[in-house]
């Protein structure tokens, strides 16, 4: 019974930070910025979320739209900020993880300013009920994070799959510089990864306020959740990217179950440790050195 | 350019003192040809006054003194890298200057040490807990400095070291009461075994995997310190550590003595800093920058084990730093681990610059002036941070201490747009064609046709055209002979003549080959009645092709 309940959870929360982790991780691989600012990405999301709650409706598909257009506008506001700036100069990767690091520290405390120090709770998307499924209980909001986002990603994997925007995006990650080549524009790329990447941030900061609250620096532990699932799955790989979210998440259940919820970080760094260290670029990262800036 | 003055140029029969009949003939005005070399070898650029010069001091020096300079014992290295030279001009003695730095450095580190005295009484004992912070926040940069830039190691975790000795010295200090001499160097141990421990994966990682996988283990000693009852998770950090400020001292003197022992740390990460950075593994390292590593590696350097010692090195630094924190203080915050922590670092070590000492410094003097002493602009400072640090990141390649080499480079660059921009072509060879010809003398004839082309251009006019439809033969007006005398020079390829087939046939025009054996090219197949019309259309041809040139 607890095993369950814990099993549940685990895959509950690797949902949301797998979502963060595809983000990064496609963001890393397509345009070469490690976006440490997906932590403000995740608030300013919430809290656009939680002002359309609070002043037009409370309608769930309505909060959870605000919530990603909110994401996806951080998304191109970083990108804007940053990425088009500086994509072509020298010590690229480490000036655009510095910017977007400083883009954080900004918009945080922008968000502080604005709105004070104190969390906001937003409405419950998904309603109050349970399904009972051979003695595990299933709360509705479980289903509908774990269903939101498998939905989410399926909608990227598609349109990257499908789409002549996601051929751009494909492109970039194979080779950047043919890409530039055969005339597939680098800022216009960047604009649409942030866009779709900063969606699912925002998607995420929405599920993950079912359970917690929108504050000015709730992303934090998002980000570095999901960042550690994008680096062991392989940076520019999103099977990687869910294939880590679902280890890491059965160590965390399987750590608190066993020894107690002040260890389950430690075994989970312990666990990323050890897999990069066997394999230095993540699960399935990209072989070697395919993306070089 | 003024408006060129037009002048009659009158032609004088040399044979009119003996009686020729015609004598001055009238011809169009025209300008002066020295106007067209006057504007073809003026120089257009724009010119300043101040050009670039590296000023260096020059010392006055006896003769036989030339060698005589302070040293640092036992080397043979002189303090300022004196140089001594014979003036050319006058072959006086002196001595210049080559490095000024040491000389910057002694002033800002007086200017420091003479803080108390210098901050306004108003804010003194802000200024002085703000200059204690600093002190030992700037010794942690330099060392942080030197694992990003000498070893070109992207770690995060260099606060979470400190803060992990700081916790575990004021741990050891309370539950074991170690004297407080104790806890630097047990922090340098722990510093070392933590440094081992953090530099494995870095053998593995490249930079930025790496980097955030140290992200990661800064949050996680933040969450296993804030959440073990051993580190006061109730009381917001761990205090108690025995102190080597004296419990007798007035408050005054103990902050004193904290901001001087912050001064001597900084002083000695200086020091550690000169001595790895200057010395052999810095020396090796920069052989060996991020993406040329196999270069260095071909050439016998082992680029990895000098990284990882600096790591070490540096790390076991840190742990010292940490536990002298911790006894400087009695003990630490949980604040240390925090993300905010690591961000204003990242600022600090940006600001200046990454890989420079005062790069560090500079930083760290800049956002703890503003995070510690500006305490009443609440939130807006932080923000103001963040400013600074996108500001710095967009703009400037290597922080404030690269911007002279940034705008250097960045000039060159204009230069060089400037110059091709006002590099001329038509008759005048370019620049690389000039130094791959032999005969320098066809490049100056080709600049001076290209002026007499320039000038004649201008003599073309209807009235010439008339004339010379009149009369292409015989006396001509001064403009028209000068026009003439040019065509006439051409060189033999290519140029124009009259063909006639037989005694009384029509004219055609032909063009010669310019070389020997190969027949003239028929042009056109007009053919003319008369010689006089075959020069007019000779001569037209000719007019066309210079105003085409």
């Amino acid at each position: 019974m607890e095993l369950s309940f814990i099993l549940t959870n685990a895959i509950v929360v690797a949902a949301i930070y797998g979502l963060i982790a595809v983000a990064v991780s496609i963001t890393w691989s397509s345009l070469g910025l490690i976006n440490l600012g997906y932590g403000f990405v995740f608030s300013f999301a919430g809290y656009c979320a939680w002002l359309m709650a609070q002043n037009v409706s409370e309608w769930p598909p309505l909060v959870a739209g605000a919530g990603i257009l909110g994401g996806a506008l951080a998304g191109v506001m970083i990108c804007l900020v940053v990425f088009i700036p500086l994509h072509d100069k020298p010590n690229f990767t480490t000036r655009g993880m510095i910017g977007t690091l400083a883009i954080s520290l900004i918009g945080s405390q922008a968000l502080l300013m604005q709105f004070g120090p104190r969390a906001k709770a937003l409405p419950e998307i998904f309603g109050f009920w349970q399904v009972d499924i051979g003695g595990v209980i299933l709360t509705s909001d479980k289903i509908g994070i774990v269903v939101c986002s498998i939905l989410m990603l399926g909608f990227v994997v598609m349109w990257m799959r499908g789409s002549r925007r996601g051929l751009e995006i494909r492109a970039m990650m194979m080779n950047p510089h043919a890409a530039s080549i055969v005339g597939i524009g680098i800022r216009s790329t960047g604009v649409y990864v942030m866009a779709m990447t900063g969606a699912m941030a925002g998607l995420a900061s929405v599920l993950l306020s079912q359970t917690y609250y929108v504050a000015p620096f709730s992303g934090l532990t998002p980000l570095i959740k999901g960042v550690s699932i994008a680096l062991c799955g392989g940076l520019g790989s999103v099977q990687g990217a869910v294939i880590a979210a679902v280890i890491l998440g059965l160590t965390e259940a399987v750590t608190s179950r066993y020894l107690g919820g002040q260890y389950v970080l430690i075994t989970q760094f312990l666990v990323i440790i050890l897999i990069l260290i066997v394999r230095p670029r993540g699960i399935s990262g990209l072989l070697d050195k395919a993306r070089e800036q | 350019m003024s408006k060129p003055i037009l002048t009659q140029i009158n032609w004088h029969n040399p044979l009119s003192p003996w009686g020729a009949k015609t004598t001055d003939i009238p011809t169009v005005a025209a300008t002066d040809c020295s106007d067209v070399w006057d504007a073809n070898t003026e120089y257009k650029a724009k010119t300043y006054k101040v050009g670039r010069l590296k000023h260096y001091v020059i010392w006055p020096n006896h003769g036989q003194r030339m060698w005589t300079r302070l040293r640092w014992w036992p080397t043979r290295r002189n303090l300022l890298h004196v140089k001594g030279l014979y003036n050319r001009k006058t072959l006086v003695a002196e001595k210049k200057i080559l490095d000024r730095r040491p000389i910057y450095w002694a002033i800002c580190l007086l200017l420091i040490a003479m803080g108390p005295m210098l901050f306004p009484a108003s804010m003194y004992n802000t200024m002085l807990s703000a200059g204690t912070i600093f002190g030992i926040f700037a010794a942690i940069n330099v060392c942080w400095t030197l694992i990003l830039g000498a070893a070109s190691i992207f770690s995060l975790a260099s606060y979470a070291v400190v803060g992990v000795t700081a916790f575990v010295t004021t741990y050891a200090s309370i539950q074991m009461g170690l004297p407080w001499f104790t806890l630097p160097i047990l922090g340098g141990f722990l510093g070392l075994a933590m440094g081992g421990l953090i530099a494995i994966p870095a053998l593995r990682l490249d930079g930025f995997y790496y980097a955030l996988l140290t992200l990661g283990l800064n949050e996680l000693c933040r969450v296993f310190f804030t959440t073990s009852k051993q580190f006061g998770s109730a009381s917001g950090g761990l205090y108690g550590a025995d102190s080597f400020l004296p419990a007798s001292w007035s408050p005054e003197a103990q902050s004193l003595l904290s901001y001087y022992s912050a001064l001597a740390l900084l002083i000695a990460a200086l020091f550690l800093f000169r001595f790895i950075n200057g010395k052999r593994l810095g020396r090796i390292l920069r052989m060996a920058p991020e993406k040329r590593e196999a270069f260095a590696a071909a050439c016998g350097v082992d680029y990895r084990k000098a990284r990882v010692t600096i790591f070490i090195i540096t790390s076991a630094a840190l742990g010292f730093i940490g536990g002298f924190y911790a006894t400087l203080y009695g003990g630490t915050a949980f604040s240390i681990f925090s993300f905010d922590t690591v961000l204003l670092g990242l600022a600090m070590v940006t600001i200046g610059g990454i890989g420079k000492a005062e790069g560090a410094i500079l930083g760290t003097l800049v956002v703890t002036f503003l995070d510690k002493v500006l305490i009443s602009w609440g939130p807006m400072r932080m923000f103001l941070i963040g400013i600074i640090m996108l500001g710095v990141v967009l703009f400037l390649n290597t922080g404030y201490f690269g911007i002279k080499k940034q705008f250097n480079a960045w000039r060159d660059k204009k230069r060089g747009e400037w110059r091709s921009m006002r590099t001329e072509k038509g008759g005048e060879a370019l620049p690389e064609e000039a130094t791959e010809e032999d005969d320098k003398d066809v490049l100056y004839f080709l600049r001076f046709d290209k002026m007499q082309r320039d000038y004649l251009k201008g003599l073309i006019c209807p009235e010439i055209i008339e004339e010379h439809r009149r009369q292409p033969l015989g006396q001509h007006s001064a403009a028209l002979e000068r026009l003439l005398m040019y065509f006439r020079r051409a060189p033999m390829d290519d140029k124009y003549a009259l063909h006639r087939n037989s005694a009384t046939g029509k004219f055609k025009i032909i063009a010669f080959s310019g070389e020997r054996g190969v027949s003239p090219r028929v042009v056109e197949d007009r053919e003319y009645d008369s010689i006089g019309d075959g020069y007019h259309a000779i001569f037209m041809r000719r007019v066309h092709d210079l105003l085409e040139s």
